[in-house]
């Protein structure tokens, strides 16, 4: 937990604990997180074993222009794949520049 | 208790030493009963007694009761509060808002109001965890204050409105059942 001065500015993705789930999404109350994932096959399973998928996350997006920064999603996330920064939510001109991609590309992800 | 005896229990239970008003509060019981539940909570601050709740129902159709703003003045905003969020009529009571908008229309903590803005809107929880569009799931998700289409919004405009507890029931959010016919 940050200290109370440096709570409540920012929420950080934590990508790797993401299981896009969606619970933050169906919980945010200004309907501000949006993302996007695809299933695919685990790999490495033993020979013989039943096929396994995974979610992938592919997009994890907060538009800061709708959201109030009442942490549900933070205090919701089962896997604790958000939390609060410090930072102050960076400026932007418009408010589709306030949309902000969290997730990385899927081509920038090195292969798991 | 009957709305008529309202205003009376509230006296006795002044004169009986509760003369400390807690709160006073509304519970809309739709999907129980047809009814509007309006609470009363007074203490005894000369004793530690334990305090002392009233209640009362009123129907939903005509919700009505007098107002106890002579009984306990500071009753008056909770009263104005219940009056907007719920729509319950105070008689005698202050009719002024206190909360919302005097422009806004609607009382928004009934349980069958519907947010009629979000109906419209595509809500980014609607999709499933792994759905792509390439495989979209079968499985359908309301947000909360969102009825199901078919109970309100798409509706059959020649069939009959759909009965408020309906709307409520549906309106809570979740998974959309498939509904009996």
């Amino acid at each position: 937990m940050n200290s109370p001065q440096s709570s409540h500015r920012w929420i950080r993705l934590i990508e790797p604990a993401c299981t896009s789930c969606m619970i933050c999404a169906r919980e945010c109350p200004s309907w501000c997180i949006s993302i996007d994932s695809h299933t695919e096959p685990v790999a490495g399973l033993p020979t013989g074993a039943r096929d396994r998928t995974r979610n992938a996350l592919d997009r994890f997006a907060i538009d800061w222009s709708l959201c109030m920064y009442c942490g549900i999603c933070v205090e919701e996330c089962p896997y604790d794949a958000l939390e609060w920064v410090g930072d102050l939510t960076k400026a932007g001109p418009s408010s589709e520049s306030l949309v902000e991609e969290m997730a990385e590309k899927p081509s920038a992800r090195t292969s798991s | 208790m009957l709305p008529e005896n309202w205003l009376a229990a509230v006296e006795a239970l002044r004169a009986d030493g509760f003369d400390y008003f807690d709160w006073l509060g509304c519970v809309d019981e739709i999907g129980r009963q047809d009814c509007f539940r309006v609470i009363l909570v007074a203490r005894n601050l000369a004793k530690s007694a334990e305090p002392r709740m009233l209640s009362c129902l009123l129907p939903r159709d005509d919700p009505r009761i007098d107002s106890v703003r002579g009984v306990f003045a500071g009753a008056a905003w909770h009263e104005r509060e219940v009056a907007e969020l719920f729509g319950v009529e105070f008689v005698g009571g202050e009719r002024r808002r206190l909360l919302l908008d005097p422009g806004f229309e609607g009382t928004p903590l009934r349980k069958d109001e519907v947010l009629a803005a979000r109906t419209g809107l595509n809500w980014p929880g609607a999709k499933e965890p792994g759905e792509t569009d390439a495989s979209p799931s079968r499985r359908r998700m309301l947000p909360p204050g969102v009825p199901d289409p078919a109970v309100w919004g798409d509706r059959d405009a020649s069939q009959p409105a759909s009965d408020p507890a309906e709307v409520a029931e549906s309106a809570v959010g979740g998974r959309v059942l498939r509904r009996r016919t």
